[in-house]
């Protein structure tokens, strides 16, 4: 237990000490610190500008409309329009266009008994109809224009546009709470915190046996110390990272976002402490059978061009483990979304999301726990077996022959 | 009581790379363990402490298996390795704690090696700005530092220049007077044979000589004679018919087939009045003993 110490604080310090460890928590903290300010920024922007709407030339020169077109203004579509009832050539409008006056324009005229309208970009390439609001706009304007010269009395005017009440409704009993894409959004985070950290311990073990240092470590404490004592300390980096982000994260919220700026995309109600100590557990429990895995990989390796592709097996496994989870997410009511946050690759990525929308039941939990920590005890049995096994190959990579010849000498 | 090494062997696949080794070490001192690269010492050692799975025999340190716990053991390893990375008191801090020593007692050890070393000047700086030999030195103190009983020296002085292997010299002599028991590997012999009071010399797995230095020795004749002389005895050796080994400005490595030869020349040169201010008959060094050994 105390070289268990020795080795995990060893290895906390020596990760916190490196150059890349402090240069990217810093370019981390500031995308944070950025991600928060884009609000900020974004006015900042606008009050270089009088507006950053569209600038629309309606041109109405035969006057359908009657003067009617301004009101186009109040229905805020993030246009500036300007009316105008002169005739204005094609040729008129593209250099105005060239100009920078405008950005659009709609040329309305009368045709074979209808309207016309013409839109006039200065090219099409995101674009192959009028957009959407601008037409049904033109069309609300001109329908009230119409009601209003049928001197229709109020009630007759209320009849026309009755006070509808839209409600949503599910056949499914269970209810999901929560926005999936902050979920989605979560279950990357973790992917990343997960792969990133175990992806330490495999280069950690590397370096030893590329420094040859390995020998003498070997003689000096065993390698149940070695590998498990790196898995922690660098998991405690991790957690620590965590923690830093989140309450970076909280803090710029206060300081940087206007009170309920983010209560659309999240419903705090829904982070209670449960959630966040499970997302805790699960990020621990899957940075362990991965870190584990990187372990084996690691102690499989002697030169640093070798490590990427001994991984490689490992990573996959991440993937498909992320992946499951994040599509099965679409749908959370799904078998294959059960049984993504029970498999121990893919539950760390999925589990906090389903008791985050609250459609977890307890026994899934426990089982999905329960098989994680199965898993770790598993994974890392073999590893540290496979570590003793692997310490004193320094020649090329140990290929699966070799690994599973290793598994059954029980010199470790 | 001691170490004892019995029948050791170990294969990979049809290769046998040591084949029944057996020797004991009762008491304090500088056990040899000798041989040409690849000739088994290296494995034999990490049999000793564990790192490799021996295929049969027994190796005992004081009647339990050699074993952290049983044997407080330092090892200086054939691969030199230190962290690149990592202040050099950093990581001497650790092995030391690793060994069990708590981190204020171990950092006066650190001081007081380091300035034995030679290397005290070098204690905060990071492994990679060092040079090979102080490297070497660096990892040197790591395998003493938490004053083990057993130290293992796997080829100790291999890369280090002369003025740093006197120094290591030293130490280990020093060692020794505190009674530690010393297993020294090399295949260098001049730098093993004035600690060694006992030997063993592997071929290819086996062992061919293995004994208390100096009975070793005694079991081989005389065979040369080094002479310095005031002027050029070259005819007076051939009359003799001796074999001029070595000759260099009248210093002279003859061969002789007895001591009897050696008498005769000393008489000679007595009667004709050349000035000798060296005359010594020599037994076969370590190195000589080792070469008829392996070489056959």
């Amino acid at each position: 237990m105390r070289d268990l110490i020795t080795v995990a604080s060893f290895t906390i310090k020596d990760m916190v000490k490196r150059k890349s460890f402090i240069i990217s928590n810093i370019i981390i903290i500031l995308i944070i610190v950025l991600l928060f300010n884009i609000p900020n920024l974004l006015k900042l922007l606008d009050n270089g500008e009088e507006s950053s709407n569209s600038k629309l030339l309606i041109v109405d020169s035969e006057n359908i409309f009657e003067g009617n077109l301004e009101a186009i203004n109040q229905m805020d579509l993030s246009y500036d329009a300007k009316i105008s009832n002169e005739e204005l050539s094609f040729d008129e409008i593209k250099e105005k266009i060239s100009n920078n006056e405008i950005d659009a324009a709609l040329v309305i005229t009368p045709k074979d008994g209808k309207i016309s309208m013409e839109y006039i970009v200065e090219n099409l390439t995101y674009l192959d109809e009028i957009p959407e609001n601008i037409v049904n706009a033109i069309s609300t304007i001109y329908t009230n224009m119409q009601i209003s010269k049928l001197n229709l009395t109020e009630e007759e005017l209320n009849s026309m546009s009755p006070k509808f009440e839209f409600n949503l409704k599910q056949t499914e009993e269970e209810k999901v709470e929560g926005n999936v894409a902050v979920m989605m959004l979560l279950s990357m985070a973790l992917f990343f915190a997960i792969y990133y950290c175990a992806y330490q311990v495999s280069t950690s073990i590397t370096v030893e046996k590329t420094s040859k240092i390995i020998e003498t470590l070997v003689t000096s404490t065993s390698p149940r110390s070695i590998v498990l004592g790196k898995t922690i300390g660098i998991g405690l980096v991790g957690l620590i990272q965590i923690f830093v982000y989140i309450i970076i994260a909280l803090i710029c919220k206060e300081v940087f976002l206007e009170p309920g700026a983010l209560d659309s995309i999240i419903n705090f109600n829904n982070v209670t402490p449960f959630l966040i100590s499970m997302t805790l557990v699960y990020f621990l429990l899957g940075y362990a059978a991965y870190a584990l895995l990187y372990a084996l990989t690691g102690s499989t390796v002697s030169k640093p061009e070798d490590v990427q592709s001994a991984n490689g097996p490992v990573a996959i496994l991440v993937i498909i483990g992320f992946y499951l989870a994040y599509f099965t997410m679409m749908n959370p009511t799904s078998n294959l979304n059960i049984i993504a946050s029970i498999l121990p690759i893919s539950s760390p990525f999925c589990m906090p999301l389903r008791i985050m929308m609250g459609i977890a039941e307890t026994k899934d939990i426990i089982l999905s726990i329960g098989v994680l920590l199965i898993t770790i005890i598993i994974v890392a049995k073999v590893s540290i077996r496979i570590y003793s096994n692997a310490i004193l190959n320094y020649g090329s990579k140990i290929g699966m022959k070799e690994i599973f010849r290793m598994y059954k000498n029980k010199n470790g | 009581m001691g170490l004892v090494v019995q029948n050791v062997k170990k294969s990979y696949g049809d290769k046998t790379v040591v084949d029944g080794i057996s020797f004991e070490m009762n008491h304090p001192g500088v056990f040899g363990l000798l041989g040409t690269n690849g000739a088994g010492k290296t494995t034999t050692i990490r049999m000793i402490l564990g790192i490799l799975k021996k295929d049969s025999g027994e190796i005992n340190w004081n009647g339990k298996k050699v074993e952290r716990k049983n044997v407080n053991f330092g090892y200086l390893p054939e691969e030199r390795g230190i962290y690149p990375k990592i202040k050099i008191i950093d990581q001497l801090t650790y092995f030391a704690k690793l060994k069990g020593m708590k981190e204020a007692p171990a950092k006066e050890e650190i001081k007081k090696w380091a300035e034995k070393l030679k290397v005290s000047d070098y204690l905060e700086m990071t492994a990679e700005k060092l040079s090979k030999g102080n490297q070497q030195k660096i990892q040197f103190i790591a395998s003493i530092l938490h004053s083990p009983e057993l130290i293992i020296l796997d080829e100790p002085f291999s890369g280090l220049d002369p003025v740093n292997t006197e120094l290591l010299k030293n130490v280990i002599i020093e060692l020794v007077k505190e009674g530690k028991y010393i297993i020294m590997s090399s295949h260098q012999m001049s730098s093993i044979e004035e600690f060694c009071t006992e030997v063993l010399i592997l071929n290819k797995g086996k062992t061919v000589l293995q004994g208390n230095l100096n009975d070793i020795k005694s079991k081989y004749p005389a065979n040369r004679i080094s002479v310095i002389a005031d002027r050029n005895i070259d005819n007076i050796i051939k009359d003799l018919g001796l074999e001029i080994y070595i000759e260099k400005d009248n210093n002279y490595e003859i061969k002789i087939q007895s001591e009897e030869d050696g008498y005769k020349l000393f008489k000679i040169l007595s009667n004709q009045d050349v000035k000798v201010t060296k005359f010594e008959i020599k037994k076969p060094s370590l190195n000589d003993i080792f070469i008829e050994k392996v070489g056959e």
